[in-house]
């Protein structure tokens, strides 16, 4: 992908097919690094399944033979020199921790780092598709920090649904405020 | 024009070629993978520098007719396998990636 927020957008529906009630994308940069981790509380795989989700021939949906989020993200990662890896809790053997952290570190410096692109994007339309779930989202740069959680949002909307456009024209432009401050 | 006959014309070596008889239609040339998933036409004759795992799977969901690595880009023997597993044809070219793509235009 031609930017690393189309990858994030789809890992994070990975978490929204897996019925997450929470899911949190944390993205880290330093001058060297881009780290990106997205957390969620869904149902999880089980361990043979998570053996075969950087194959591009395994995946969760029905219509191809093959899935390639997970494998493109980690080609990503890899080609900067940087690491990938996923880990899972499968809501049969862990009832009450069950869940998935996909994390990807990428080489800032290298010839080869996609650039974030349009995450502002990303992310609305992450909260647009799926107003009824808990969206974390963090990104640390050297100056400074941009943080939503939905969680505070609905608190002040009371009944007001996120995916209102009102509100997710509110939520686009807290976050290029945000973002305008720091860059 | 099959992918046997165009690797012959071409003198492209065989990394793996489990359906030559395929026959072709068109090129298309890219290395960013999710862009080539989405643009490459079925039957194609598919020309990349990428080499790893992931174009298996690109070239069996486009389904291409074959893939040509380019620049005398090598193949692992595990990814040989799996194209012969999957019926995806690879073929080997030294020549440069524009080069290649003049020979594949001239013959097919």
């Amino acid at each position: 992908m031609k930017e690393l927020s189309l990858n994030i957008l789809d890992i994070a529906m990975n978490s929204v097919k897996a019925n997450a009630g929470t899911i949190t994308v944390s993205l880290a940069e330093t001058p060297e690094s881009f780290e990106i981790r997205i957390a969620d509380d869904g149902c999880g795989m089980k361990r043979d399944f998570l053996e075969t989700v950087t194959d591009p021939f395994s995946t969760t949906r029905t219509t191809r033979k093959v899935g390639m989020g997970i494998p493109f993200l980690k080609l990503a990662a890899e080609q900067t020199g940087g690491s990938f890896s996923i880990e899972s809790k499968h809501e049969s053997e862990y009832p009450d921790s069950h869940g998935t952290v996909t994390r990807a570190v990428f080489n800032k410096n290298s010839i080869d780092f996609t650039p974030l692109g349009d995450i502002v994007s990303t992310v609305t339309t992450l909260i647009q598709g799926s107003p009824g779930i808990r969206w974390i989202f963090k990104h640390s740069m050297p100056k400074g920090e941009v943080s939503l959680d939905t969680a505070e949002l609905k608190e002040i909307l009371g009944d007001v649904p996120l995916d209102n456009t009102e509100v997710i024209l509110w939520i686009k432009g807290y976050l290029e405020e945000a973002y305008s401050e720091i860059l | 024009m099959t992918v046997k006959e165009l690797a012959e014309k071409c003198n492209f070596k065989t990394a793996a070629l489990p359906d030559g008889s395929r026959e072709i239609d068109g090129c298309y040339i890219g290395d960013l993978l999710s862009w080539v998933m989405g643009r490459a036409e079925a039957d194609c004759v598919w020309i990349t520098i990428m080499s790893n795992l992931n174009i298996i799977a690109v070239a069996s969901l486009a389904d291409v007719a074959c893939i040509v690595l380019s620049e005398s880009v090598t193949v692992e023997d595990s990814i040989v396998k799996l194209a012969e597993e999957k019926g995806v044809n690879v073929l080997l070219s030294d020549k440069k990636t524009y080069e290649t793509a003049v020979d594949v235009y001239k013959t097919i």
